[in-house]
């Protein structure tokens, strides 16, 4: 058994608990998609960019539970997803990034054309803020094309027939919704 | 209809494609290894346990040192517990002078104990000066001056018979005494006098 001098023995145990994580490695392979599910809720960079590392600083955090997690994936976006919400609820709608829509417009139109095109993501972008909390949820978190039924259910917590009926419901209703708006603008 | 479709899928489409700003990786790392690098959050529970321990230990020792001490007779302050006969409550006293290191039990504690033996009491300094405060004698009020309804009460119960009023004079009234004590002077010599023997 090796020596360890007395002063030093917090230290070699946490080094020995660093090395149990590649967190490099995770923060490579996942960073990207927890900063798309964060920015989907918070359209803000800079908030978006806080919930992610604040992931990575609970995956230290629970370091030693996480041999017993199943799915990483999962369990990182339904932890960037919570995270998401709650920072949500504390910042203003002037926090978020006002320049998203325009950056949906199509880029090679006239500028008047790009003006009504941002407008009308816009449009889209708060109608669909005014649905029912569970149908939006449900809708942007199928925005992220690498989160199957299953894994949305898992992430909401909810069945999966449950995920595809919210969904069903909150594609109508923001459809209807939208085709009002454009019917009386 | 096919219009709405086609936004909300546009919409979609660009949440999913947000790009992460530049740098974020390094950030989040860098931020992170600060994170873990305050000692509190990086140790093993066992050695947390055991510094927990080590703390709670010591925290005994010292309750049952500073309870071995106050339990030798008391010196110079002391806080006397009685029950009071009529109430059944108990009352304090104090004996002596509280040093300023020396703490007495809080009043809500003392009025629940019924114990009429004598007992040390643990008291902090901030409730000692409380209770001192609160045991010092009050000091009257100046009188207030009369009122008129008082005034005229006064005047009317006051029979302003003259011979009280002489005796108000100082003047008089040393010479009235001077007199009475003649008066008894000359009783004395005669009554003297007077005896056969």
């Amino acid at each position: 058994m090796e020596s360890i001098p007395g002063g030093s023995l917090v230290l070699f145990w946490a080094e020995k608990a660093e090395s149990e994580v590649d967190l490099a490695a995770l923060v490579e392979s996942y960073s990207r998609l927890l900063f798309r599910v964060a920015y989907s809720i918070l359209r803000s960079r800079t908030e978006t960019e806080d919930v992610v590392q604040e992931v990575f600083v609970r995956v230290i955090e629970r370091r030693r539970s996480l041999q017993a997690i199943r799915d990483i994936r999962v369990w990182l976006v339904r932890i960037v997803w919570n995270l998401a919400l709650d920072r949500r609820r504390r910042i203003r709608p002037e926090q978020m990034d006002e320049s998203f829509a325009e950056t949906l417009a199509e880029s090679g139109v006239p500028v008047d054309e790009r003006l009504t095109q941002a407008q009308r993501m816009n449009s889209v972008l708060r109608e669909i803020e005014r649905l029912p909390k569970r149908e939006r949820h449900v809708l942007l978190l199928s925005a992220i094309e690498e989160l199957g039924t299953a894994e949305m259910a898992a992430v909401m917590g909810r069945s999966e027939s449950a995920v595809r009926a919210l969904l069903f419901r909150a594609r109508t209703r923001l459809r209807a919704r939208l085709a009002t708006r454009g019917g009386e603008q | 209809m096919k219009n709405a479709d086609e936004a909300i899928g546009r919409v979609l489409a660009g949440l999913r494609d947000a790009e992460a700003p530049a740098g974020m990786e390094r950030r989040i790392l860098k931020a992170v290894a600060a994170r873990s690098a305050v000692p509190t959050a990086v140790g093993p529970r066992w050695a947390r346990r055991i510094a927990l321990a080590g703390m709670i230990a010591a925290c005994l020792f010292i309750a049952i040192t500073v309870i071995h001490r106050n339990g030798h007779p008391p010196t110079q302050a002391r806080q006397r517990v009685v029950a009071h006969p009529s109430t059944g409550l108990a009352a304090t006293e104090h004996e002596a002078s509280l040093l300023p290191n020396q703490s007495i039990a809080p009043i809500g504690k003392l009025a629940r104990t019924t114990a009429p033996t004598r007992k040390v009491q643990l008291i902090s300094i901030a409730d000692a000066v409380l209770l001192s405060e609160m045991r010092a004698p009050s000091h009257p009020a100046p009188e207030a001056p009369l009122t008129n309804e008082e005034r005229l009460l006064l005047r009317a119960v006051h029979l302003g018979d003259p011979q009280v009023m002489a005796m108000l004079n100082p003047e008089v009234r040393a010479r009235q005494e001077a007199e009475s004590e003649a008066e008894f002077q000359r009783f004395i010599e005669q009554s003297g006098k007077g005896d056969p023997e």
